[in-house]
């Protein structure tokens, strides 16, 4: 399940309106998101969260389930 | 200093590595996460010859051309030196991004296949539903998929078998490899590089970097980018001193890694497009560089793209605590047709740096800027290599003196002969012996300035895009008049590289509409493997015409700058 914040972030980030983003959603599925914007998103996540992900954990994120998960668990319920 | 033996062959230089120096280092794979991959040279050797029987059997042969389409693997090296040994020619292509579309991809395939003649095409399985249909056309020139990561257990892969000999036909004047001159796919240029003029680039290239036995290079690059593969796989195999692969995918999302590997490695050089610059000083986490020391950079080579004062800076204040020092930072202008580097820096100085008046620069003259006046910043990218001439002409391809912009035209020991199967494109840009490259820029003593270009190229993040491509592409975008679309790079100064502009006449009025017209184009650039940054959207016949019909694409970018505002 993909939080409304974490699709937010992505949206702005890439200056779309709305788009449908689930946990099986790949980068290369969402306009304008290529490997460039990949990081501005991360660091954007980051900023947001006041989290940091490491280096290893960025290269093999999949998909947006996989950011989510990761977010997660770096986050207090 | 390291001295080559040009009058030889590639296979020849390698075996003499492996012959004289078998358990030294020839490639370091490095992989995020995982203990880097040593090939030292008798093993690569070794493995290189094995992977040779099996192309031999498979049927390829002398000349025929090899498109390697493999990605970040440890594998890839010995199958490209096998392709080499038999006096095939390798062809380095790029790995499709998951965002092309399957048809793009093999149209882009197609085109290259007849244009480049492309005789085999070793791959991974995944690809094979892809590139199986272009095989089963009849005018195909392809005549077979290999797929040499699946051969591991082929008795021949565990066998002792002798380094391979080269075919008695071939000379060192006989082509060694090809490679395309641009990153798209519609419009790729061919060049064939012979041994010689690789031998050649890289002992005059070697010297003006001052190359030693005790260097080691460490790069990022996508090989099927002459950057990449000459500089960084090429040069450093043909002298005899170590190379660092890293994945360029891997790279890109954690650009630290190239810091990583030149910390571990002590490497000594690197080759970075200007983007990487930023790309770095912006992205690199701060905790990421507890353990990183970047005392062993010697030269650090901007190319590819134009080398931007700014982006030297940023990444020179960045990384000083590192160790990093600012006289590693050079700058070389370099290009497919010559083999690689034109002119270079000299080592062990910062690039230099100029400021120009910037209206007399538009205007086609150097003049230092005058107080309070606007002015740009022009980075040397240095003097021409020894076996390398340079000349700024204007129009009529006649002299221009110090400080006029004009056209840079070379002339190189390493030229190429001319676009494979392309003599219209050839005869354009080859005169008697010199290559008319189309980048304007101007000369002071010794110093040579690029700073800009006759053609429409677009360079994003070093790789260069022609718009033809990306305005058929967007053609199809629905809401927009088809063939009332222009593409064209702007600068963008954060990320230090270009980004990717579309003006459209489209009839969409409402805002909804018109963000769903731009939503339209950006799938549409996606399907072509292209991220476009802004579009403007315009009412029908708002494009400027050329003389000839078409929409001119300097005037609509200057108009579109100056005086409307992208959808967002």
């Amino acid at each position: 399940m993909i939080s409304d914040r974490l699709k937010q972030i992505i949206l702005r980030q890439l200056k779309l309106d709305d788009f449908p983003i689930t946990a099986e959603t790949t980068a290369p599925q969402v306009p304008g998101w290529d490997s460039l914007s990949h990081v501005g998103i991360l660091a954007a996540i980051e900023k947001e969260y006041g989290i940091r992900f490491r280096t290893l954990e960025v290269i093999k994120f999949k998909n947006v389930g996989d950011l989510q998960a990761a977010i997660d668990k770096k986050t207090p319920k | 200093m390291i001295h080559l033996d040009t009058n030889t062959l590639l296979w020849d230089r390698w075996l003499t590595h492996a012959g004289q120096t078998p358990a030294s280092t020839a490639i370091i794979h490095y992989v995020a996460g995982e203990e880097p991959f040593v090939w030292t040279w008798s093993n690569l050797i070794g493995r290189a010859s094995r992977y040779a029987a099996i192309l031999k059997n498979a049927g390829v042969r002398h000349g025929q051309v090899c498109g390697l389409i493999i990605r970040h693997h440890r594998e890839f090296y010995p199958i490209y030196m096998a392709v080499e040994s038999l006096g095939a020619l390798p062809a380095v292509l790029a790995y499709p991004n998951p965002r092309l579309h399957p048809d793009k991809f093999r149209q882009g395939l197609e085109g290259m296949s007849h244009r480049s003649g492309l005789d085999f095409i070793l791959t991974e399985q995944d690809l094979e539903p892809m590139v199986r249909p272009l095989i089963n056309n009849p005018v195909s020139t392809i005549k077979s998929l290999l797929f040499p990561l699946d051969w591991q257990t082929d008795p021949i892969m565990t066998s002792t078998s002798a380094p391979t000999t080269p075919h008695p036909a071939l000379s060192p004047d006989s082509p060694a490899l090809l490679q395309h001159s641009s990153g798209t796919t519609g419009l790729q240029k061919p060049v064939i590089l012979s041994h010689r003029a690789i031998l050649e680039h890289v002992h005059h290239y070697g010297r003006a970097i001052a190359l030693t036995p005790t260097d080691k290079v460490c790069s990022w690059l996508p090989l099927y980018h002459d950057m990449g593969l000459i500089a960084a796989f090429h040069m450093p195999l043909a002298a005899g001193i170590p190379t660092i692969q890293i994945d360029p995918f891997e790279w890109v999302i954690a650009p630290v890694l190239l810091f990583d590997a030149i910390s571990s490695e002590k490497a000594t050089l690197s080759w970075l497009p200007n983007f990487a610059y930023n790309h770095m000083a912006e992205r690199i986490h701060d905790d990421d560089l507890a353990d990183i020391r970047l005392d062993s950079i010697r030269v650090l080579i901007n190319c590819s793209e134009p080398v931007r004062a700014a982006s030297h800076n940023r990444f020179a204040e960045r990384f000083a605590a590192l160790g990093l020092n600012r006289s590693a930072l050079s700058a070389s202008y370099a290009m497919a047709e010559t083999t690689f580097a034109v002119t270079q820096t000299l080592p062990g100085r910062e690039a230099p740096w100029i400021d120009a008046d910037r209206q007399s620069l538009g205007e086609g003259n150097f003049v230092l800027v005058r107080p309070n006046q606007p002015s740009r910043r022009c980075v040397s990218s240095g003097l021409p290599i020894d076996g390398c001439d340079v000349r700024i002409v204007d129009d009529r391809r006649a002299d221009l003196p110090d400080g006029r912009v004009g056209e840079i035209a070379v002339r190189s020991v390493s030229m190429f002969d001319g676009y494979r199967n392309n003599a219209e494109q050839t005869a354009k840009v080859l005169e008697n012996g010199w290559y008319y490259t189309g980048d304007y820029g101007f000369r002071l003593g010794r110093e040579h300035y690029i700073i800009g270009r006759k053609k429409d190229i677009i360079i994003v993040a070093g790789k260069n895009l022609y718009p033809e491509d990306i305005e058929d592409a967007v053609n199809s975008a629905p809401g927009i008049h088809p063939g009332r679309v222009i593409a064209f790079g702007a600068e963008d100064e954060a990320a230090g590289t270009e980004q990717i502009c579309i003006i459209a006449e489209t009839d969409a009025a409402t805002d909804a509409d018109r963000k769903q017209v731009r939503r339209g184009i950006i799938e549409a650039g996606m399907r072509v493997d292209v991220t476009i940054a802004r579009t403007y959207l315009v009412p029908p016949r708002w494009l400027i015409k050329s003389s000839a019909g078409k929409p001119s694409r300097s005037a609509n970018r200057d108009r579109a700058l100056s005086e409307l505002t992208p959808v967002e």
